[in-house]
């Protein structure tokens, strides 16, 4: 990631808003990789997750100006824009049998089978940092951050309480935030 | 609130992870724009959870970064070009006069065309305008009525309640004529309120009148007002201390020294 140039949240804002090619020089180099990492884990096909970050971009691009800096960081707004783009593919194309083998579905049956495997640790990109995140864990929040879920639909597919599914978020990125703290 | 439990129940989690039906979460959005200690939990939140998209980094192929600016400059073109048949301007040509005097035509054609439809739209929409503040006026009207009403049977409901208060029911005096009216008489301090259940309202030129029978005879306590409505229950000016019958009479506007027409007359028991 560069360090030449660091801009605060609203200088962001304020460069993407004047939609010059530095501001994109900055944007790409400073969020691609992540946005791509973020797309990849819905979708597997290298080909298309190219194609989604493409529409993440233009995405970005056109609709910065409905950005409300009130409701939540920049990169959050960015990654729930990438997240949904990739969610939508998947589910209007045929990525959607890609997509089952390689995310969620599976960390779920694990789950269901009391076992963790190294794919589904993978998918969301936590293997060498928190290895510890027990499964029931890790399925909540691979479910709702990268299968866009709702907590009625992880709690029907995971078959658990939707209050016990609230308190278990909460404890993952509980020690999420404090594996990242160090 | 108590912001501790809110905090400690995982919804703000579900809120950034963006798990929330959207009622719930414009909810949370407004709970955060409030209180301060939300919206910074919100914020460590959001920041390990970019912690862990970055973890999650995988770096694209280095050619998809010009193809994507390439993309973006493509997209201001195509909105520019979308505005640009707005500046060209049409090419006078061709066997002049003879177009000129047709276009004139179609122009004046048009021009009066849409003035007639701007028209039409324009009375339409103050019709409508006009019939939407009558309605407002008569449901304001009806408001206004049922609140009277409320406040009327509430009053009536109390009078009823209160031991000290008489009950005396005037029945109608006219034979094929059904009228009634109540008098809640207060024996102890003489107050005596009166509501009509169902009376005409009198003929113009005439006026009811209220009689209390002392002693054999009626002694007048007022002459009442014409729009006394069927809701309504009203003070009478005068204090009652004694009395075997309440009557109600009909009589020329101002009243008269005794009862020409009695309507209706209920006794004291």
């Amino acid at each position: 990631m560069s360090t030449l140039s660091i801009y605060s949240e609203e200088e962001l804002v304020l460069l993407l808003k004047q939609r010059s090619e530095s501001a994109f020089n900055y944007l790409y180099q400073n969020y691609a990789n992540v946005l791509y990492g973020v797309v990849r884990k819905v979708i597997f096909d290298e080909q298309t997750a190219q194609d989604v970050l493409q529409d993440v971009f233009v995405k970005i691009w056109n609709n910065i100006g409905q950005y409300d800096a009130a409701k939540g960081r920049i990169y959050t707004w960015m990654i729930n824009i990438a997240r949904n783009a990739a969610i939508d593919k998947l589910r209007s194309k045929g990525e959607v049998m890609k997509g089952k083998i390689q995310t969620g579905d599976d960390a779920v049956s694990n789950v269901g089978k009391g076992m963790s495997t190294e794919q589904s640790t993978d998918t969301i990109g936590l293997r060498k940092n928190v290895g510890n995140l027990k499964p029931e864990y890790r399925a909540i929040v691979e479910l709702a951050y990268f299968k866009g879920y709702t907590l009625d639909e992880i709690s029907k597919t995971l078959d658990i309480p939707l209050g016990t599914v609230k308190t278990r978020m909460r404890h993952a990125i509980q020690l999420l935030r404090e594996h990242y703290k160090q | 609130m108590n912001i501790q439990e809110y905090i400690e129940s995982g919804i703000l989690e579900a809120y950034v992870l963006g798990s929330l039906p959207e009622s719930e979460h414009a909810r949370v959005a407004a709970d955060i724009a409030q209180y301060p200690e939300l919206a910074s939990e919100v914020a460590a939140i959001e920041d390990t959870m970019w912690m862990v998209a970055q973890a999650g980094a995988e770096e694209p192929p280095a050619a998809l970064k010009d193809k994507i600016w390439a993309q973006l400059n493509k997209e201001e073109t195509k909105e520019e070009a979308a505005v640009q048949p707005a500046h060209k301007t049409i090419p006078l040509a061709g066997s002049r006069s003879y177009n000129l005097r047709w276009q004139r035509a179609a122009i004046w054609i048009a021009l009066v065309g849409s003035m007639l439809v701007n028209f039409i739209l324009w009375s339409q929409r103050t019709n409508t305008e006009s019939a939407q503040v009558a309605m407002k006026e008569q449901l304001d009207t009806m408001q206004h009525q049922l609140a009277m009403l409320q406040s009327s049977t509430q009053k009536q409901g109390e009078m009823l309640a209160d031991s000290n208060m008489q009950t005396v029911v005037m029945q109608s005096m006219k034979p094929g004529h059904p009228m009634a009216a109540t008098i809640y008489w207060n024996k102890v301090n003489g107050n005596t309120y009166l509501a009509f259940q169902k009376m005409p309202p009198p003929p113009t030129g005439m006026q009811y009148q209220m009689w209390v029978i002392q002693d054999g005879k009626p002694v007048s306590m007022g002459t009442l007002d014409k729009n006394l409505g069927l809701a309504q229950v009203s003070k009478l000016p005068m204090e009652v201390k004694a009395g075997q019958a309440f009557a109600i009479s009909l009589e020329k506007e101002g009243g008269n020294p005794t009862p020409t027409e009695v309507y209706v007359l209920g006794k004291i028991s």
